[in-house]
Parts: structure tokens; sequence; C-alpha cells
């Protein structure tokens, strides 16, 4: 999903609702994220387009409740909770994510394989 | 393969493998200067003598020398040869097979997401700071190749000594009278030498003397001299005679103050042998603006004199006889008159025409001994004339400085300066800081003798006179130009210079207190002198910087100074010049150096740190995304170096010597790098980073990671493109000792390059820098330390098109050291398998990239068998890198000294076996925006 900068971006977007397991004192997600403004982005293998610095998924915990919500490996964040996640310093994104007072997280994500569902079935119409 | 490996280590390489070192610090170049700085400084003084009957002005001619010595330490550090061969070992490893997965880079200009942030390191293409940085720079340069970068310069030199001329010229008859005396050259001056201004120059003699009359001479002195030396004279002066045999490589100008020992050499010249014939050395004015006066007529011993033969003569003498009809009367004997008298006398003598017009046979010089013999006269002002006679008689003439020392006229001369009255002393001072000029180094080993050190030091704290103090410290910066008298200074005069000069001239304060503010540092020219006195000094080894370094507040002060002048942004001159200097010395070999070093020794530096990084880097720390763990590990040094970069807690403010290497001293050296217009003092900045970045200690971690998060590297990598050769050599080398900073590796991998290689020759003729042969050297082996171990950097290599120039320097170079250089290079770069597809393509093959005459043992006798430390005469040096002769005679001189190229091509970080058999073929690449700023950040979290 490359972009012109300056244009609007269109994106096909999931939403995830992952429930934070508590772990003790923890909550944990089950997933790990790379990424962000003050990463090279080149190093990213999930993006598509390599100056693309947002905050992708890179892990995700077998059983954890991040899978169990249907994160993959290789979704990009868009948002959490509503916080824009494209333009976000890793740490920024990190912190966004592991709120203590927050059980829940709602995730905008994107994945390229939506993409090319949607593009396929627009093709078709 | 077997056989390549072979070739890689013939047994030219085996020797060097055996003193491997490194060369991490390499250059410590001590720039030292000599140079009584004041230039002519010429002062009436108005005496009235004891009755109060007569004022006369005297008029005394100091001369200017400037010395400056620079040498060049080539300091070998030696981490204990590592077993490494420049070369990577060409047997083939399962992860050399390794496909190359590293990540294509895209840049893009994309700015959606552009962070301010700026690139760790160099300029990224994106992102806006860095680019504005960059440009910035870029600008900068652009001015320097306009204007030839010295302009600015130039000019204040000149205005600088154009200014003291004129200045001298105007209080003081002075430089008339020196010339006059002196020079012969009256008569067969050209015509640029107006016939006005000589009139001049001699009336201003001529009154003083007798009667108190003296002669307005200053309305309209002034404005001629300041022509004269405006247009002719100043400009001519450096370079001609002085400089051309400094080997120096200074593009710059005139430069009053060139290298030191060099300078010396200059004045030593000539005169001894055959004083007439010989030009050099006479008034620097004159001798400059008059190129053709080559007739000299034969002086009578002592002074010298030249006849005057024309008109102007006459003229001159008219204006003059009212005061003659004075003088005669006037004997020794009498007091007032008598000191003038005396130099009435030779004055006369000197110049016989002009007594046969007087008609005054009486009228004749005091010769030398009668003027020594003055020195002791009972009477203060006849002390005191003779010793401005004698500064004037030895101005720049080493004959009579012999004669003088000979004649035991210095030990005198040195016990004046302890004389109650000022004007004695400073008289005395004056004419030591002209005997302690010039090559003769005898002549300052007499001042020393006689204990003249520890007197000029007593009177440098006894006086408040300014004057005195410039003459003091002139006097001591033409004192430790000689390297047998550097540790004499330090001893007498360390603190002492330090406390009377250094610190209340730099501004800094022991203890600020509130009310007081701030202050900037002095430019003074007694600030000048010492400064200049303490960097000659400081190159004198390890025990002198020893002392240096522990002398209290001196670095404080010189750093508070430095600071102020970043401030001011008046960084070109001199004093800022010998600040950077010393603190560069200062800063060579402190992780060795300094007390307690030890406890920050790098422990992993002890074991291969490469190893050692890489490891606990697989530990904590798989990636940034978790696909790639593997290449987590070829992180490893850089996560060592910075990503856990945390500073030593600090209980109390640093001071002192810790002051140099606190990571806080980068951003001081990179504004001086960028700002600093002043070759010398850019070759000084860089040779500190050098310095610091050198070595496996913590400090120097902090240091190359500093200089990264500092955005230091586009500094460097811009100031590779400068006109001059040094400071293009020493900022080579800076890069190759901060790469030792595995991220610092990449980044210079991929964005120096490109300006590393086009600073190479191209085949046989040379690019138009025309760099010599040192630089070419340290260029080929800053590449040969980036390529090392990094496959990624050696494909930036082929990039930038440098296979086509090290083959042509590795096939044609006249110089041995560099094709050996560009040798190892090839080597290197060949045993990248994965590369080879992609050379062979290029039409290469793998007899470019052997060693031509494979191991021609060139280098097994040298004539100079490595520097092994700071020690080193200073000539010796000069003679090396910085000699100017033309670059044949250069090699072929160098044939011979291979070992000590050798010397310089090991590089530091060699030390793990194994290391050679991993590639980071998949190494991730740089990242263009540094990870942390402030702490280290996780660039792949868990949540």
């Amino acid at each position: 999903m490359s972009f012109i900068p300056g244009q609007p971006v269109t994106a096909v977007v999931q939403r995830i609702e992952i429930l934070k397991l508590r772990d003790g004192d923890n909550l944990i997600l089950g997933f790990s994220i790379g990424g962000g403004i003050d990463q090279d982005p080149s190093q990213n293998p999930f993006s598509e387009d390599k100056a693309d610095k947002g905050i992708y998924v890179t892990r995700v915990s077998e059983g954890g409740p991040a899978e169990v919500a249907g994160l993959r490996v290789g979704d990009k964040i868009m948002q959490v909770n509503g916080w824009d996640m494209t333009m976000v310093t890793h740490d920024q994104a990190r912190k966004r994510l592991t709120k203590k007072k927050e059980d829940v997280v709602r995730l905008l994500i994107s994945r390229k394989s939506l993409e090319e569902v949607v593009r396929q079935s627009m093709m078709q119409r | 393969m077997p056989a390549e490996v072979k070739q890689e280590q013939s047994p030219s390489n085996q020797t060097s493998l055996a003193m491997m070192q490194e060369p991490q610090e390499v250059v410590e170049e001590t720039v030292t200067i000599e140079e009584d700085p004041g230039t002519p400084t010429s002062h009436v003084s108005v005496v009235t003598s004891e009755d109060g009957t007569t004022r006369r002005t005297e008029t005394k001619v100091t001369k200017v020398v400037k010395t400056i010595t620079r040498r060049t330490f080539q300091p070998v550090i030696l981490t204990e040869s590592k077993p490494s061969t420049p070369v990577p070992p060409s047997t083939p490893t399962p992860s050399e097979t390794k496909p190359v997965t590293k990540m294509v880079k895209t840049v893009t200009t994309r700015t959606v997401r552009q962070v301010p942030l700026g690139p760790d390191g160099l300029p990224v293409p994106e992102g806006s700071s860095p680019l504005g940085s960059y440009t910035d720079s870029i600008d900068r340069r652009y001015m320097k190749n306009g204007e030839r970068f010295i302009t600015p310069q130039a000019t204040s030199t000149l205005t600088r000594s154009y200014n003291n001329y004129s200045d001298s010229y105007n209080d003081t008859p002075d430089t008339q009278f020196r010339h006059y005396t002196l020079h012969d050259g009256y008569g067969d001056m050209p015509d640029n030498y107006g016939s006005l201004s000589r009139g001049v120059n001699y009336r201003p003699y001529r009154p003083y003397m007798p009667t108190g009359g003296y002669r307005p001479e200053n309305s309209y002195t002034l404005p001629i001299r300041k022509d004269d030396y405006g247009h002719v004279a100043q400009p001519q002066v450096p370079m001609g005679s002085s400089t051309v045999d400094l080997n120096r490589s200074q593009p710059e100008r005139f430069q009053p103050e060139p290298y030191g020992l060099e300078d010396d050499r200059r004045s030593l010249g000539p005169e001894d042998e055959e004083p007439y014939d010989l030009e050099p050395d006479y008034s620097t004015a004159n001798r400059r603006t008059l190129p053709g006066r080559t007739i000299r007529e034969p002086l009578r011993n002592g002074p010298r004199v030249r006849g005057y033969e024309d008109p102007i003569e006459a003229e001159l003498i008219d204006e003059r006889h009212p005061y003659i009809h004075g003088m005669y009367p006037a004997p020794l004997a009498q007091p007032e008159r008598g000191s003038m008298a005396s130099l009435d006398r030779m004055g006369g003598r000197r110049s016989p025409s002009i007594d046969s017009i007087r008609k005054d046979p009486r009228w004749r010089d005091p010769d030398l001994p009668e003027v020594i013999a003055m020195l002791g006269h009972p009477i203060d002002p006849v002390k005191s004339n003779a010793a401005a006679y004698l500064q004037h008689l030895c101005y720049e003439n080493d004959k009579i400085k012999k004669d003088v020392r000979q004649l035991k006229g210095i030990p005198v001369l040195v016990s004046l300066l302890d004389h109650p009255k000022a004007e004695v002393h400073r008289k005395a001072c004056g004419a030591l800081r002209n005997i302690s000029y010039g090559k003769d180094h005898d002549n300052k080993v007499a001042i020393k003798s006689c204990d003249g050190i520890p007197a000029l030091i007593r009177l440098l704290r006894k006086t408040n006179d300014m004057e005195v103090r410039e003459l003091i410290t002139g006097t001591l910066w033409n004192l430790s130009s000689y390297e047998p008298l550097k540790m004499v200074i330090i001893n007498h005069g360390l603190q002492t210079m330090t406390n009377e000069v250094i610190i209340p001239h730099s501004g800094w304060e022991h203890e600020p207190n509130e009310d007081s503010k701030p202050r900037d540092a002095e430019w003074t020219t007694v600030f000048k002198n010492t400064s200049g006195c303490l960097r000659n000094v400081s190159s004198d080894g390890a025990e002198a910087r020893r002392r240096l370094r522990e002398c209290e507040g001196l670095v404080d002060a010189l750093l508070h100074a430095l600071q102020s002048a970043v401030g001011k942004k008046d960084m070109d001159n001199k004093s800022v010049e010998n600040c950077v200097c010393i603190m560069r010395n200062l800063s060579y070999h402190v992780h060795k150096e300094v007390p307690g070093a030890e406890k920050f020794q790098d422990p992993s530096a002890l074991q291969a740190p490469g190893s050692a990084g890489t490891q606990r880097k697989k530990k904590d720390d798989a990636g940034c995304f978790g696909g790639k763990k593997a290449k987590g590990r070829k992180n490893g040094e850089h996560d060592k170096n910075y990503d856990t970069l945390d500073l030593p807690k600090r209980t109390e403010p640093t001071k002192g010597f810790e002051l140099l290497y606190q990571p806080e001293v980068v951003r001081l050296y990179l504004s001086l790098l960028t700002e600093s217009q002043n070759y010398n003092t850019l070759e000084a900045a860089a040779g500190a980073l050098q310095n610091l970045s050198a070595g496996q200690w913590t400090w120097s971690n902090y240091i190359r990671a500093t200089v990264r998060k500092e955005k230091g590297l586009p500094i460097l990598v811009e100031l590779l493109r400068s006109d001059s050769d040094k400071v293009v050599r020493a900022v080579a080398i800076a890069l190759r000792n901060l790469s030792i900073d595995r991220r610092n590796k990449d980044l210079i991998g991929s964005y120096a390059m490109r300006d590393l290689v086009s600073n190479l020759p191209s085949g046989q003729q040379r690019p138009a820098k025309n760099l010599e042969e040192d630089t070419v050297v340290a260029i080929l082996n800053t590449i040969h330390e980036i390529i090392t171990d990094s496959s990624e950097n050696a494909r930036s290599l082929i990039t930038a098109q440098a296979i086509d120039k090290l083959v042509a320097i590795n096939r044609t170079s006249q110089s041995a050291r560099e094709t050996k250089a560009a040798s190892h290079v090839l080597q290197t770069v060949w045993s990248y398998k994965e590369l080879r597809n992609a050379l062979t393509k290029d039409g290469w093959n793998k007899t470019h990239f052997q060693p031509i005459a494979a191991g021609t043992p060139k280098g097994s006798k040298s004539c100079k068998p490595g520097y092994d430390d700071t020690t080193l005469p200073l000539m010796e040096k000069s003679q090396d890198g910085y000699s100017t002769i033309d670059q044949r005679d250069k090699d072929s001189k160098y044939k011979s000294s291979d070992i000590s190229s050798d010397l310089q091509e090991r590089e530091p970080l060699k030390n793990d076996t194994n290391r050679k058999h991993y590639i980071r073929s998949n190494r991730p690449t740089v990242s263009l925006v540094d990870a942390c700023d402030v702490k280290p950040q996780p660039v792949d979290s868990w949540v």
C-alpha cells in the first residue's frame, strides 16, 4: 500500500479487538511489534514499501490473546484505540499498546491479503 | 583458493602482521609554532632622564619570528597484534556462501512520515533535518572552493601584519632604524621602496638620538608606510624565502606562523656564510620588496651598513642636520647621552657616505664587544640602550646572534631580566627574543644554560607590563621549538604560564560566582604566544602530556577558550589553532596514559570485541523484525557500543584532564570542523577526534557513538572534499578509527565511500587535488578498514567505481605504500565470494585482485623504523608527511620505508579469528535514523 504524499490514503483495514491476558502484574497481548518512525524501515520484511515506517506485527505467540483475536504476523497496525500508529516511534506504539489501565485494545490493522481480497472482489464486479 | 590464501600471507604481509598495530591514533601532530609572534614590535619609548632634561625616543625592533614545527607522531598503538591478516580468509565457510538476504533499502522522497529526527550519522537523502545540515555544509564548502578556502585567513593575516607594520611604523621609527642600520639596502632598492619612505625610515632614527626634539614623523610616515606594506611588502613576505623550504604543505598564504622549525631554518641560513649575498634575512620588509637587489656592498664588521648612494641621502641628511650637531659632542660618558651616543656612533659608522657628508670622523659604531660590555654599564639607560641595540642587531641575523653568544652576551642579558627597571628588563627581553629565534639551537641552549628560562618565568610572574609579557612569552615560544628545552620549560614554567596567562585570558574561572558573568577568551598576543609555547611543549612525549594534563586549570581553561571561540564564531585565529592543537596532543593516548585508565579498559576488547558483542547481541535482541533473527548478531558491535551506551554517573563535575575525553568535547570539535576556515585548526580538530576515538576503552566507545549522535559523520565526510591535504588525511584516519564502532562502519560505508574513492588518484594522473602519498595511503587504509568484515561496504565500494582506481593504483602507482595499501583493499574485496559475480560481470578477474608484485618485501629495511612514539624529532617527521617535494621523488624515497606504512595499514579491530568466517551478508542496513537519541530503544518489543 504505497501512497503519494499529501494524498489521502485508502487502505483496507480490519478491526481487531484483543483482550489482554493478565499475568500477575503484567498485561499480555501476545504479539510483538517492529517498526516506527525511529527505526530503519528497510529492515522491515513485511512492508511492501521499504520506506514505510509503520508499526508491524512481527511475531504472534501461539495461543495468545492476539492470535485468538485474529492478529497475524505482518499485519500493519494503523490505529490503537483510535490513536494513529502510522507516525509514531516504536516506543510510543509500545506504550500505547501496553496501558495498564486498559484491558482491551482495539486495533485497526491492514493486511496485504485483505487488500487483495478486496481488489479481486472489486474487479469481479 | 589455497593459492589465494597464500598470497595473502605473503611474506611481506607477514612481517607486517607481526607489527600489526593499529594506527588508531595515527597522527599526532604537533604543530609547533615558534614564533615571535609579535612581529615587529617597535616601541617608542620616551625616556626622561634622571635630570629630566632630555627625552628621547628609543626604538626597538623586535623581529618576528615564527616557526612552526609540526610533527606527526605516528603512534602506533598496538593492540596486540591480533591475528588477523589484512585480508579476510578466503576459505569458504558456510556463512560466506549464504545468500545475501539483506533487504533493499529504498530511499524514497516520500515525506509523509518524515520525522524530524535526522539520520544518525550521515546525510540521508530523505529527511528534512539532515538535508538541512547537509546543505549548510555544502554551502560552506562551496565557498571554500570558490574562494580557495583560504581567503579569509589570508586576509586576516594580512591584516594583522599589516596592522602591525603600520603600527610599528607609526609609533616607532624603529623599523626604519633597523633598516637603515642593518640592512644595507637602501642604495639599491628598487622603486617600490619609495624615496619617500626611505626618507622616512631614515629620519626617525636620526631625530631621536641626540636631542630631544623628536620629529613628528608620524604625520607623514604613516601613510606611506602603509601603502608600502599594503601592496607590496606584505604579501611577499611569507612565501618567498621563509616558507618555501618548509615542506609544509601549507597551501595557505603567508602564514606568518608557518611551521616553527622551518622558519628557523630560514633564518639561519645564508647569513652565516655569505651575509651579504643573500637577501633572505635582513629586514623582513625590505627584503621582500626588493627582489632585484643583489648587489651589496661589503660592510664593516659588526653592524652592517650599507652606504647610501642616492640622492635621498642628501635629503635625509639635510633634514637631519640640526640634530647632528647635537650629537656630536655627546660623549659616551655622559649618562643621558651616552647610551644614545653609542648608538649614534654606530649609525655613523655604518653609513660611510653619510658620514662623509656629515664630515664627522668621530662617528663610529661600537663593535659588538663594546655593546655587550655596555650591558653591564652602571647606568641603566646605557644598559637598556645597549640591549635594545642588540635586539636590533640580532634581528634575523644569525651571525650576530652567534657572535653575541660567543662573546658571552647571553648570560648578561639574562641577568638583566631581573633588573628592577622596566626599561632594562624589557629591552633585555626583546634582545633575548630575537636571539632565541632561529634555527640555531645553540642560542636557545645558551639561554637555557644560564638559567634563562626560570628567569623569564620569574619576570612573567612579576611584571604586569603587557609588552614585556608579550616579549617573554614570545621568547618562550621560540625556545619551545627546540626539543630538548621542552621539558625544561614545562618544569619551570608550565604552571606559571597557565596561571598567569592561559587561565586569565581564557575567561575561565575556577569558581564562577553568580555575579560574575562568564567571560569570553581574549585573543591577546600574550595568549597566542603562550598557547604556542604550550603547543610546542605538548608534543614532547608521554611525560610532557602527563604534566600538561595534570596542570591545574589548563585543560579547563583551554576548553573554555575554545568554547568561547565557538560561541563567538571566531575560530580562525592562531590562538584557537594553538589551543586545538594542544587539546589534540593531550588527547593522544589518553586511554593509556591517564591515571586510572585501566578501569575503563573495555573488557570485551581484550577478548575479541567483535565476537563478544555478537554473542551478547544475539542473546538479548533478535533483531528488529522477528523474522530475521539471524540479523541480530551482525549488529553486535554497535549494540555494545551504542545501544547500551550509558555514561557513568558523575558524582561531581568533571574537571582537569577528564574533560579531554568526555563525550561533550565531541560537539566542540564538530563545531570547529564545521565552522573553522583554518586548515590547521580543522586538521587538529579532526586529529583530536581521531585520537579520542582510538583505542579500546569505555570512553572511546562513547566518543565514537557520540560523534554519530551529534551528526558528526556527515561533517567529517564532507571534509574529505577539503582542498587541504592534511585535513583530508586527518579526517580519513579519524573515520577509520570511528569505524571501530560497528554502526559507524555501516554508515561510513554507505555514505562516505564515494568521497573516499573520489580522493583516490585514478591511474597515473592524479585527481585535481593531487593528494600526497600519505593521504592516499591513509584513505586506502580507511577503505580497507571499512570493507573489512562488511561485504555490504565492499559492495558500495564497487558501486562507487573504486575498482578501476584501485587496480590502477595497484598496477601503476609509483609508490610502494600506495600499491600495497591498494592491494590489500583489492584482496579484501575479492575475498567476498558473493561479490565475485558482480565483479566478473564488470570484466574483472582474479588476477586484478592479486598483489602485483606479490610479496615484494620492499619495506624490510626501512630508513625510519616506524614511529614508535611521540618523541620523534620534529624535523624528521617533516620530511615525511609534509614535504612538498615532487611526488616522484617522494615515492622513491619511500620505497624503502614500507614498514611505516604497514603500521598504518593495520587496523584496529582485527582480532577475532573466527570473525573471518562469517561474512555479514545479511547484515541489516543501517537505519537512517539512529534508533535512540537518549536511551536505547527496542526495535522489536513484545506487548
